[in-house]
């Protein structure tokens, strides 16, 4: 028999499609599944909110008239749902490496400032989830000789556009915030703005690279 | 205009706050009680959903530099307009000039006020509320400091004098099960239930966190799942904490259920050391106590229609 996600009424307008214990090998390919299944929900105009998180997608009513129905169709959506039906953009980030604990990352690592670019750079992430703060993304990549735990103290305040570390993901952040990350840079990237028509960049499911800059593009120091 | 003389506690513009942007995460954000924000504005003859001023604690006053008429609702922080008493769920005329103070309350922690035809402030995605966390909305996206001026639009036309009660308050919250039933166990889970929490003083408006004596630490751990208004999360140290409209998107704690819609505005007007206790109830039960808030609403309606 197949296995098939949990899924569960929440209250009698929301229900939460569970696949994160599916004993999966390859989470992002669940997550890639997630993603489509909510630009299929999305595109029926019947939820007023639709979030995925961590291989779950939290699914918000607009009526509770037909939180039965989705109840009853969701696992045979999930069985039919094609991952390739879902694509997300691709987004080249700026990125000045000069944050102030890449020289910190480096020798934790036995690398030179250098190589922590290079293997940062050299990644394709993807969008797992957005959340924390506005525009905030959960990337999904980071590469295991990069993986640094987060600072004993964090900073009271880390700036907007700060690229970071934590543990094992990277990061950067839309405004500024408290977070006890690394800051191996910087982009001048706007991630969130919420006068605009589309006020965050990335979306759940998109891709993005980090490019280094040399030279310029600088605000910071 | 209505120009802050003092802003007291706390001190923001909010209406039923945002939708749609959960997955970008954005927060709801909007009046803790919509309620009280629904029967402020249908007094006023205004939409439910005009911005209106959530007022915490008390201690404030506002001057009014031009003819309106105004409602109050929520909690009675005893008011006052040039001296004289303004009660909660009636309709006042303001004159140019005179100036609403706000004491504070021996029950209840927050009182909402709707003018005639809603603050103006621009709308940002879709909404006029102050988003406190992520600095946009509102006025520049913070709570309102002394000076700042509120735009309104002057009204000199009739009104009724009519009043509205409020629904009752509950110290008994239901909730619907918890997704992570099996996870957490069902001896915690009846420990929670047969639980008198006390509201900690170190809540606000992204959660209400409740202090208590029994035992509901665990050590279990979650990928990030959705969370919303009314989810309850329980850390590991086994304080829950109450989700309200500020609350973050996602979250990683387990979840011990979440309060049903009728119930989660009660969250707005715990006081520190008041106590909650909880009550796990059935989709048709939440389904009916709903109806019933509505029913509420429909006779305020109707009511209101007879006096016009």
């Amino acid at each position: 028999m197949k296995p098939t996600p949990h899924i569960y009424a929440l209250t009698n307008s929301s229900l939460l499609f569970d696949a994160s214990y599916l004993d999966a090998t390859d989470r992002l390919s669940i997550q890639r599944k997630i993603w489509a299944l909510a630009s299929h929900c999305k595109s029926t105009d019947e939820f007023s909110d639709l979030v995925p998180a961590m291989n779950s997608l939290t699914l918000y009513l607009k009526s509770d008239k037909h939180a039965n129905k989705w109840l009853q169709v969701l696992p045979s959506l999930w069985n039919d749902i094609k991952t390739s039906t879902f694509k997300g953009q691709h987004h080249l980030i700026e990125t000045t490496y000069k944050g102030e604990d890449i020289d910190y990352v480096a020798r934790y690592h036995n690398l030179s400032a250098d190589e922590v670019i290079n293997i940062h750079s050299n990644t394709k992430y993807h969008v797992l989830f957005l959340g924390f703060q506005p525009g905030f993304a959960y990337l999904h990549g980071l590469e295991e000789q990069l993986h640094t735990p987060r600072r004993d103290e964090p900073r009271t305040r880390v700036p907007k556009g700060s690229v970071a570390i934590g543990a094992a993901q990277t990061g950067i952040y839309p405004a500024d915030t408290p977070g006890g990350w690394h800051i191996i840079g910087h982009t001048d990237t706007a991630l969130f703005d919420s006068t605009s028509e589309q006020p965050c960049l990335i979306q759940p499911g998109d891709t993005l690279e980090f490019v280094p800059l040399v030279n310029k593009g600088a605000t910071h120091d | 205009m209505i120009k802050v003389l003092k802003s007291g506690v706390l001190l923001t513009i909010q209406d039923f706050g945002r939708e749609g942007y959960r997955h970008l995460g954005v927060s709801k954000a909007g009046s803790l009680d919509p309620f009280a924000q629904i029967i402020a504005n249908r007094l006023l003859n205004n939409n439910d959903n005009d911005a209106v001023l959530e007022i915490t604690v008390g201690l404030c006053e506002l001057e009014f530099s031009c003819d309106t008429v105004i409602a109050l609702h929520g909690s009675d922080l005893q008011a006052t307009l040039d001296g004289q008493a303004i009660y909660p769920g009636w309709t006042f005329a303001v004159k140019n000039k005179q100036v609403l103070s706000f004491a504070t309350g021996r029950a209840g922690l927050r009182a909402y006020l709707a003018v005639k035809g809603g603050i103006q402030n621009t709308e940002v995605m879709g909404s006029k509320s102050t988003d406190l966390n992520a600095c946009f909305g509102g006025i520049e996206g913070r709570a309102l400091t002394t000076g700042d001026e509120i735009p309104i639009t002057p009204y000199y036309g009739e009104f009724i004098k009519v009043g509205a009660m409020a629904p009752a308050q509950r110290k008994l919250i239901r909730l619907h099960p918890s997704p992570h039933a099996n996870l957490l166990g069902e001896p915690l889970l009846s420990n929670f239930v047969s639980t008198a929490f006390k509201v900690s003083s170190n809540s606000n408006r992204m959660g209400v966190r409740l202090e208590h004596k029994s035992s509901l630490v665990h050590s279990h751990c979650l990928p990030s799942l959705g969370v919303s208004p009314g989810s309850i999360q329980l850390p590991p140290n086994g304080e829950p904490i109450v989700l309200l409209n500020d609350g973050q998107t996602t979250g990683g704690y387990p979840l011990l259920g979440t309060v049903i819609e009728a119930d989660l505005h009660q969250f707005a007007q715990f006081r520190p050391l008041d106590t909650v206790e909880f009550k796990y109830v059935t989709f048709e039960e939440a389904a009916k106590a709903k109806q019933k808030l509505d029913g509420h609403l429909h006779q305020l309606s109707l009511a209101l229609k007879n006096n016009l």
